[in-house]
């Protein structure tokens, strides 16, 4: 039961990873420069996030749920602003996506969905995201 | 039951209040011991409460980021109304400070080293939050981690405020 519920947790952050390397590669298409550099650099995390997060999964004996070919994106991206918008969403989506495993019953777990959250949010706010006093929880407290 | 056995009831009741009164407040039991779980919220609480009294110094001394600096403020004050809501005290210790200020220390002059402080102290908070997650309720440790991604992002803000001036 302990690990249905932890499997189910890293499966929530699994779809938020892969939703974010998937974002990545729309947010980078519209930049150049410096910023294009800095999209590469943050879906090459996610990617290894997503890998991670895949493999955890398959060490407890479940499947990692596999990555949709297409996602429905909160908004249409058309002008390099519109892509820094895109990115915040999605690193404040992968935030919200590690809240379950924050909560699981092994420490490690919540160790780790904790500093990918403070790492999500730090891109987020360097995306351009205003201050949130707590991310991730909606509604908030 | 006869007038007797009824007796014979009462005698040993008043009897075992007796001995419950010699005893003192041991009759009851042992102290219940402060749960790790109150220890620890009142660590994070006190530590925060140290958080919005280091902002609060701050924002007396800073002139060209005191935007940020209330914003922040104004986030760590959230942070600890939230942490101070899951722990229920007795009426006359709510509102008060769970340790005493142990003192802010000094900020340094001038907007970048300030800055640099203030990261310093926002890493600091979410290290702390990190380390306590292990041995909290789930919804705590839920809270703690959004928190401490709160946190976290503040190093972005402050540096920000210093690099755009």
């Amino acid at each position: 039961m302990k690990a249905k519920a932890e499997v189910a947790a890293l499966q929530n952050a699994l779809q938020a990873e892969e939703a974010a390397s998937y974002g990545y590669g729309v947010v980078g298409a519209h930049l150049s420069g410096a910023a294009f550099s800095q999209a590469t650099s943050d879906c090459v995390i996610h990617e290894r996030a997503r890998d991670s997060l895949s493999a955890m999964i398959t060490a407890l004996g479940a499947t990692p749920e596999p990555a949709a070919v297409a996602y429905r994106l909160p908004l249409t991206v058309s002008t390099p602003a519109q892509a820094a918008t895109l990115a915040v969403d999605l690193e404040l989506s992968v935030v919200a996506g590690y809240v379950p495993l924050a909560g699981a019953a092994e420490p490690s777990l919540r160790q780790l969905a904790a500093t990918r959250m403070q790492a999500a949010a730090v891109r987020a706010a360097r995306w351009g995201a205003p201050p949130r006093s707590f991310p991730g929880l909606s509604p908030a407290p | 039951m006869t007038r007797r056995a009824l007796f014979g009831v009462a005698a040993a009741a008043v009897g075992t209040l007796w001995l419950a009164g010699c005893k003192g407040i041991t009759a009851l039991g042992p102290v219940p011991k402060i749960s790790g779980d109150v220890v620890t919220l009142e660590h994070l609480i006190a530590h925060e409460e140290a958080l919005v009294d280091l902002y609060a110094t701050a924002s007396r001394q800073s002139s060209g980021s005191a935007d940020v600096i209330a914003t922040i403020r104004a986030e760590h004050e959230a942070h600890l109304k939230q942490l101070r809501a899951r722990l229920v005290l007795p009426p006359r210790l709510a509102g008060t400070k769970i340790a005493p200020s142990r003192g802010i220390p000094a900020l340094p002059a001038g907007a970048a080293a300030l800055s640099g402080a203030l990261a310093v102290a926002e890493r600091a908070a979410a290290a702390r939050l990190t380390a306590q997650l292990a041995t909290v309720p789930p919804g705590l440790a839920r809270l703690l981690a959004s928190i401490s991604a709160s946190e976290a992002a503040h190093v972005v803000y402050l540096r920000r405020s210093v690099s755009s001036r």
